[in-house]
């Protein structure tokens, strides 16, 4: 891979040993990859800062850089970790005083303590066909498909390491050839909330491993009904763009959607989302002690949906309702008195957190109710939880009666 | 007789140490306990082996990318391999490594299973690329 004699120069250790680690990693990845160069970016988003993806092993690499001088170049943004900054959630200490070590080895280095996995909602906007290194599955799929900017999957440290010199490979995304569509998918379903959409991301992310989806028949989506439908297809599998047909900027028409490539051709009708909603319930006991929503974080529109659905009812005795969002976002819902709503019910309006990434476990919780179709996925395996799967509407309904409403799926 | 072959470089550094071979991949996330370097992922080749100070040929990592920080952990208390080479290398063992600062190499010129058996001296010049390797005594390539 060729560099710059700027690139060299960091490459050589002459702005520190960690741009110098930065530059390593890069270049490796580049030649990992097969890239021929590195780009310079103007944003880069880290993600895995919760304790569960760091480890202390993680927690210590992060402070060794921060006291080794470490400095973001570029606007780098921080994704959700595993704590409520503002208030106290009866978490165990110890988890607390580690997840915050991470939080706060980021912030030296510079980072934005935005914890979210939603930036695009605070301000953070790539444009059309912009390159950037942003960590965080949902968050990378939203950007190169709903905005049109260009990002592969980073981890972690790749993403630190774009941060710090401002530098990214140039391969998979990057390069326009390699973001034409694989599969069209023709919805004739009716998707009648973004529960569906996310049923349906869950339902094509299993089935399609790495290749692109491309959907047509999908006619007048909320954003949030994209986001939901991005952050299924991320988690499920391991898709990092999709897009569709006259509502995505790189699919004005199908052909442009394919530039010209052979595809396969698949259906999705009542019968596939209805599959993709099975696939991500778990539970059987219709007993439900703990509701959480906003996975990925809710937008301003949810929290009001939210807000609304719980006037003048109460959270069940037996039943915890979290509603996860970050901090810009709460503090505006709290102005407008969404927050007052939802928690004079009885919930709970988290920031900074969500439930995968934290340990609501720790609180005894066996049986989880959720709107979020990746944290439906997650939740087996990262708390432990039986996970009962559908629209914003069932899940508070749950919370009120401390039951799912219904035993079919 | 040493025998010197040509790969290519993940990690820069050098270091010297005896070889241990695993034909299986290895998750790190897991799959290696930080304090002693012993592999407890249950049913893997090396379950129950250290890989402390062993110069460790496997074909690639696996799983959890907080494998990265693992590695970066074993290098950092000394509890993990003196160097690496793989296959072809994948980003959590290329990322990990650079952090720890463990030199690496995979794609070697010639297949490395066939040339390097456990208990061999072998030498990772990952920054020049090179690997040597001197067979066990009583051994010959």
């Amino acid at each position: 891979m060729k560099l710059s004699d700027d690139e060299k120069r960091m490459r050589d250790g002459e702005q520190g040993e960690s741009v110098r680690m930065a530059m390593e990693i890069l270049a490796a990845l580049g030649e990992i990859y097969g890239a021929e160069r590195l780009i310079p970016i103007r944003s880069a988003h880290v993600a895995g800062l919760s304790l569960k993806s760091h480890g202390l092993a993680g927690a210590q690499w992060a402070e060794d850089m921060a006291s080794g001088g470490a400095r973001v170049r570029i606007p780098t943004t921080m994704n959700v970790i595993g704590v409520d900054r503002s208030r106290d959630l009866k978490l165990p200490g110890d988890w607390v005083r580690d997840q915050m070590r991470i939080e706060r080895a980021y912030e030296c280095m510079g980072c934005y303590g935005t914890s979210t996995c939603v930036p695009y909602y605070c301000g953070f906007v790539p444009r059309f066909r912009e390159s950037i290194a942003w960590a965080e599955s949902s968050a990378v799929v939203f950007t190169n498909s709903v905005l049109g900017a260009r990002d592969n999957r980073e981890g972690g440290p790749s993403a630190l390491a774009a941060g710090l010199t401002g530098r990214t490979p140039l391969y998979g995304l990057h390069l326009e050839e390699n973001r034409r569509g694989d599969v069209l998918f023709r919805v004739s379903a009716p998707l009648r909330s973004t529960a569906d959409y996310g049923a349906m991301g869950s339902y094509v992310g299993r089935m399609i491993g790495t290749r692109i989806p491309v959907f047509e028949g999908i006619s007048s989506p909320d954003t949030e009904d994209l986001v939901y439908l991005g952050a299924a297809l991320a988690s499920s599998g391991g898709v990092a763009i999709f897009h569709a047909v006259g509502v995505t900027p790189e699919a004005p028409t199908r052909e442009a959607a394919f530039g010209g490539r052979k595809y396969e051709v698949a259906e999705i009708s009542e019968k596939e989302i209805a599959e993709g909603r099975r696939k991500l319930t778990s539970a059987k006991d219709r007993k439900v002690d703990y509701v959480a929503i906003g996975c990925p974080h809710y937008s301003l529109n949810q929290l009001r949906k939210a807000a609304g659905l719980l006037e003048g009812r109460r959270v069940h005795p037996g039943t915890v309702l979290w509603v996860h969002t970050n901090a810009a976002i709460r503090n505006m819902a709290a102005q407008l008195g969404y927050v007052q709503m939802i928690e004079a019910a009885g919930g709970i309006v988290t920031q900074d957190l969500c439930t995968v990434l934290g340990n609501p476990e720790a609180l005894g919780f066996r049986t989880l109710a959720t709107d979020s179709p990746k944290m439906a996925f997650y939740a087996p395996g990262s708390n432990g939880f039986q996970v009962w799967y559908g629209s914003t509407e069932e899940c508070i309904e749950t919370a009120v009666k401390g039951a799912w409403p219904s035993a079919d799926v | 007789m040493a025998l010197t072959l040509r790969g290519r470089t993940i990690s820069k550094g050098r270091a010297t140490g005896e070889a241990l071979v695993c034909r299986q991949p290895i998750g790190f996330n897991f799959g290696v306990d930080v304090a002693n370097g012993v592999i407890t992922e249950y049913g893997h080749e090396l379950f129950g082996r250290s890989i402390k100070d062993k110069v460790l040929l496997f074909p690639h990592g696996k799983g959890s990318t907080g494998g990265s920080y693992v590695v970066y952990q074993l290098a950092r208390s000394k509890t993990g391999p003196v160097a690496i080479i793989n296959v072809t290398t994948e980003t959590i063992i290329a990322v990990g490594a650079i952090m720890g600062g463990i030199p690496v190499v995979d794609q070697l010129e010639k297949d490395p299973y066939g040339l390097i058996s456990d208990g061999d001296t072998v030498t990772v010049d990952a920054t020049r690329g090179l690997v040597t390797i001197e067979k066990k005594a009583g051994e010959r390539s």
